[in-house]
């Protein structure tokens, strides 16, 4: 039994026009380049001059201008949703320039979701595809859509994490509980890192990016705050970043190499003993290293990290 | 006989449940009698949007509203949607769920607008048979909505009206009576918004919505970004009258002020509910023009055309933003 109904000869007609109509009012170059384009002249060949026999006019509108409501409406709400969801992308790069990225994205990635949540899915992809500074053999010159692309990344990762699954009304794992284990039974135990627990490598120091624009931001909605002008595109740096969720707020934590090593080995469902001894790979000093591993592994079991610990083999 | 409102009861003057209020829903319990969800909002979150969603089932009675649903498009219907939607309704357990009369995109691509059907025997035939698809699939009475619309089709061959009275009989479903939506869409295409109430079957129109529009001069838009005008509580004081009182809900959906504002605008419903119970004309009432009966007064004179608004952006947009520390 299928519940899809194909279109049978009725709903045929309706196929026709509704494919016709989309083409017209999503065309990026308004209702008459879409009347034009092969998309809308597939389902119904007819010159803009005959609109009308498709969309009638109202006493007031002619049946274009009818049609240009809903194209506007198409682009200005999409827009408008992007911008929610790439605030600082959009702050850094400048409103023009973020619609003239957005605009294209919406034109290569159209939404195929019942919910405008997915709408900016593969923006750092677009944004990687569509790069401007590409040499003849496709290798990039420049560094700025690399700090681009991050950025997209982390306020995609941000949205993810806010809205995906947490630990709220559940305890996370008790730092007291984490730094109770044995000696003997630390190397073979398995933490459980918490759903809402995200790891990020940058090639940029995107996270004081944001950090920066956000108090930029802050400032210029206070009364008698002057604009002050963006910060520079940073240097290239390989910048870590962790993502959780507490009390259902994002919250941010920088780390050092070490520290995601550590934390991606955990979350690759390694022993701690195997994470640790990835971490070494990426300090000089070992005695430094196991210094810190108690302060880590405290501060993170406190901000929620981990929700719960595995002994014993697996 | 149909039972009056499908048998649903009438839940009184509510709101539509919005991010920017949430705090302050949580922390005052306002005495709203009942919220509407955006279901689109909810349907996949699993973080402070559903937290709040759940605080609010617990203590009002909650009415799910879709925007997705694409009930009138000749893609095939989206039975993972549809799957999510009822798994929804099984946690939440709203009154009833709701779409619109409307399609949403076709070939996979979702124009997150609420786009308007040709009304002629054919659209009608497959809308029908899909209601009654989503209907066995979901385990309760469809409720949809009569769309604002910008354009109309030369193979329309019935009113919108009809098509909304023969599609509920046929597909045994109910209807949202958008009060505001008759009326801009009655100026962008010129018929009359009275004829339209009077006729529709009023035993099956379960809820009404209202909301504020922008006058673009030459047209109307759908913009739930301000108060309602008085045309427009005008027919709904006649819309209460025929239905005998349905669950009444007011869309704010841009520019959104703080909640009381909210809800007061939705209580102003009182006057025109209790006058209208006295049986008094209300063409005498309200402090209001005189009703306009004539189809299609251009630009009602109780509103300033605002030129310029021109790319003010029509329902529904939905996105709830991430808070990050």
């Amino acid at each position: 039994m299928s519940h899809a109904i194909s279109p049978d000869g009725a709903a045929r007609e309706l196929q026709r026009i509704q494919r016709w109509m989309q083409a017209v009012i999503a065309h990026p170059d308004g209702i008459a380049a879409g009347v034009e384009s092969d998309e809308a002249r597939r389902e119904i060949d007819i010159a803009l001059e005959r609109i009308d026999e498709v969309v009638s006019p109202s006493r007031n509108l002619p049946s274009e201008e009818r049609l240009a409501i809903y194209g506007r409406a198409y682009y200005s709400r999409l827009l408008e949703c992007l911008r929610s969801v790439y605030p600082i992308v959009a702050q850094t790069v400048g409103e023009e320039a973020f619609d003239a990225l957005a605009f294209g994205y919406l034109r290569d990635y159209p939404s195929r979701s019942y919910t405008l949540d997915h709408l900016g899915a593969s923006f750092a992809q677009f944004l990687d595809e569509t790069r401007p500074d590409r040499d003849a053999t496709g290798a990039p010159k420049e560094t700025w859509p690399d700090f681009l692309i991050d950025l997209a990344r982390l306020e995609w990762a941000i949205g993810e994490v806010f809205d995906g699954p947490g630990i709220e009304g559940r305890p996370p794992l008790a730092a007291e509980d984490l730094l109770a284990i044995g000696p003997q039974r630390w190397p073979e135990a398995r933490l459980v890192p918490a759903p809402c627990l995200r790891l990020l490598r940058f090639g940029f120091p995107v996270n004081d990016h944001f950090t920066e624009l956000r108090r930029e931001t802050g400032l210029r909605e206070e009364p008698g705050q002057e604009r002050s002008d963006e910060p520079p595109l940073p240097d290239p740096a390989a910048t870590y970043l962790a993502l959780t969720r507490r009390d259902f707020v994002v919250r941010r934590h920088a780390l050092n190499e070490a520290q995601f090593e550590l934390l991606h080995a955990i979350m690759a469902d390694e022993t701690v003993g195997q994470a640790i001894t990835h971490a070494a790979e990426a300090v000089p000093d070992l005695e430094s290293l196991a210094a810190d591993l108690r302060s880590w592994f405290h501060e993170w079991a406190t901000a929620g990290f981990f929700s719960g610990i595995l002994h014993g083999t697996k | 006989m149909t039972s009056a409102r499908l048998g649903h009861a009438n839940l009184g003057l509510g709101v539509g449940l919005r991010t920017a209020h949430f705090p302050y829903i949580l922390d005052h319990h306002p005495p709203v009698d009942w919220f509407e969800i955006i279901s689109e909002n909810f349907i996949d979150s699993q973080g402070r949007p559903r937290w709040v969603l759940d605080q609010v089932a617990e203590r009002w009675p909650v009415v799910m509203h879709g925007v997705s649903l694409s009930i009138g498009s000749s893609d095939p219907l989206n039975f993972d949607y549809l799957a999510r939607l009822k798994r929804l309704a099984d946690a939440v357990g709203p009154r009833w769920i709701s779409d619109h009369l409307c399609w949403t995109g076709v070939l996979g691509t979702n124009t997150h607008d609420l786009l308007p059907v040709p009304l002629n025997e054919d659209t009608l035939a497959h809308v029908v048979a899909r209601v009654r698809a989503v209907q066995n699939f979901l385990e309760r009475p469809l409720v949809l909505e009569n769309p604002s619309s910008y354009v109309t089709f030369a193979s329309s061959t019935i009113s919108e009206w009809e098509f909304l009275s023969r599609m509920a009989d046929e597909a045994d479903c109910g209807l949202l009576l958008d009060v505001n939506n008759v009326y801009v869409s009655s100026v962008n295409h010129d018929f009359d918004p009275w004829e339209y109430v009077e006729n529709l079957p009023h035993r099956r129109i379960v809820q009404c919505h209202l909301a504020g529009h922008t006058d673009c001069g030459t047209h109307l838009i759908d913009t739930h970004d301000r108060q309602v005008i008085d045309p427009v509580w005008h027919l709904y004081r006649r819309a209460h009258e025929l239905t005998g009182g349905v669950s009444t809900l007011l869309e704010w959906d841009a520019e959104i002020p703080p909640f009381p504002v909210v809800h007061a605008e939705v209580l102003k419903a009182r006057q025109y509910i209790n006058v209208a119970h006295q049986g008094e004309s209300p063409a005498r009432l309200g402090g209001g023009p005189a009703i306009e009966h004539e189809a299609a007064a251009p630009v009602r004179s109780t509103i300033k055309a605002r030129q310029g608004r021109d790319f003010a952006v029509p329902h529904p947009l939905h996105l709830i933003e991430a808070e990050v520390q």
